[in-house]
């Protein structure tokens, strides 16, 4: 027990010396640990991002003005490669192919694949060919995904995780500074 | 004038004590103390020193109150197995969609059937799934009137689901009024 000795208490006085039972608190301690480890989330869950970009309804007051469309990566799933094609409108700007080298984290059917070539390839192509790259610049660069209507969902998402690897800072107003995707992902409806 | 102490008085005598047994000094019956203390032999009673293992216990509290979530896991259906990724974000409160092999569902209701957009073999508007999202949207506006509305839904997808049901559903909670959509995904540690 945890003890206060506060010295011997003189004749018939009651003794100032006194034991605090540390069972209580111990038990406390005991309890509190298994409500938090029975409660504890193990399993941390995240997202990732994509916009469907629909457009909004147009305003009437306001007139609309002709822009030049802006460069958009097209990035096509093949059966054994990838292109990666910036389009401004209809016209291709330019085209390259990645073939397709996956490298799989663990075994079975927890097997994960993931694609480093295609995210290295895809970086490159931002710094060359980005619209927007300064960090003053808000908007991100658009890609639209071409996939297979069979393409399992776990292959669409190595894609998207390769997309969203390259990464940049947005300066705001207040002076602080957030890494964001370069790209934004939306699919081809086609 | 104070009398200069003496050579001998020490002030904090009262206080500090040697150092020994301080185990027991309680014990109120005459024959639980012979018994422990043993009669001239070793006594059976082991004093077990609690200070390392309450601290123990304290560090372990604390750690698990700072990794403490007071969120909670968020709902997944079992028969969903999400995909893993790396470059992530957190999770934000929005509607939850489930996609597994054969259903479809919004908040744990049933929205659709992902056999039936897989028979088709084209892309199809959810007409259950638009219509629960269009309600919920609604419902939104109406509850928060003066605040924009963020249109964000989180779509949970099993990993074996086809490109034709995701972006079905994709496009389905877009026309529903949620253009921005996320995936759920596990969280990957980063390999660099």
């Amino acid at each position: 027990m945890g003890g206060v000795d506060v010295g011997e208490s003189g004749g018939k006085k009651r003794a100032t010396n006194s034991d605090i039972n540390m069972i209580p608190f111990i038990d406390l301690l005991m309890v509190t640990i298994a409500f938090l480890l029975i409660t504890a989330v193990w399993v941390t869950n995240s997202r990732i991002n994509a916009d469907a970009q629909v457009p909004g309804p147009p305003d009437p007051s306001k007139e609309l003005e002709p822009t030049t469309p802006e460069k958009v990566l097209n990035l096509h799933i093949y059966e054994s490669e990838f292109a990666l094609e910036w389009k401004a409108g209809s016209t291709v700007v330019s085209e390259v192919r990645v073939p397709k080298t996956p490298v799989e984290l663990g075994s079975g059917r927890d097997a994960t694949v993931r694609y480093p070539d295609l995210a290295k390839k895809i970086q490159s192509e931002w710094e060359q060919q980005g619209g927007h790259r300064d960090p003053s610049d808000k908007k991100i660069d658009q890609c639209v995904l071409h996939t297979d209507n069979k393409a399992p969902f776990k292959e669409i998402v190595a894609v998207l995780d390769a997309l969203y690897t390259p990464r940049r800072d947005i300066k705001f107003a207040d002076g602080s500074t957030k890494q964001v995707p370069v790209f934004n992902m939306t699919f081809s409806v086609r | 004038m104070d009398r200069p102490p003496t050579k001998h008085h020490n002030p904090h005598a009262h206080v500090i004590h040697q150092p020994g047994k301080r185990l027991l000094h309680a014990v109120p019956l005459r024959f639980v103390w012979n018994k422990v203390v043993g009669h001239g032999r070793r006594g059976v009673g082991a004093a077990l020193n609690l200070v390392s293992f309450i601290d123990f216990l304290v560090v372990t509290v604390i750690f698990l109150l700072m990794s403490f979530s007071a969120s909670g896991e968020m709902g997944v259906d079992k028969n969903v197995k999400l995909p893993k990724a790396e470059n992530v974000e957190d999770i934000i409160d929005a509607p939850m969609v489930a996609v597994n092999g054969n259903q479809v569902l919004v908040d744990g209701t049933l929205a659709g059937s992902t056999r039936a957009i897989e028979e088709l073999g084209r892309m199809q508007k959810v007409d259950e799934l638009f219509a629960i999202l269009k309600n919920k949207r609604e419902l939104w506006k109406t509850v928060q009137p003066n605040k924009p509305f963020p249109g964000v839904c989180i779509l949970q997808v099993d990993k074996d689901v086809p490109a034709l049901v995701v972006k079905s559903v994709f496009q389905t909670a877009a026309f529903a009024g949620y253009p921005n959509v996320s995936f759920m995904v596990s969280k990957l540690p980063k390999s660099n």
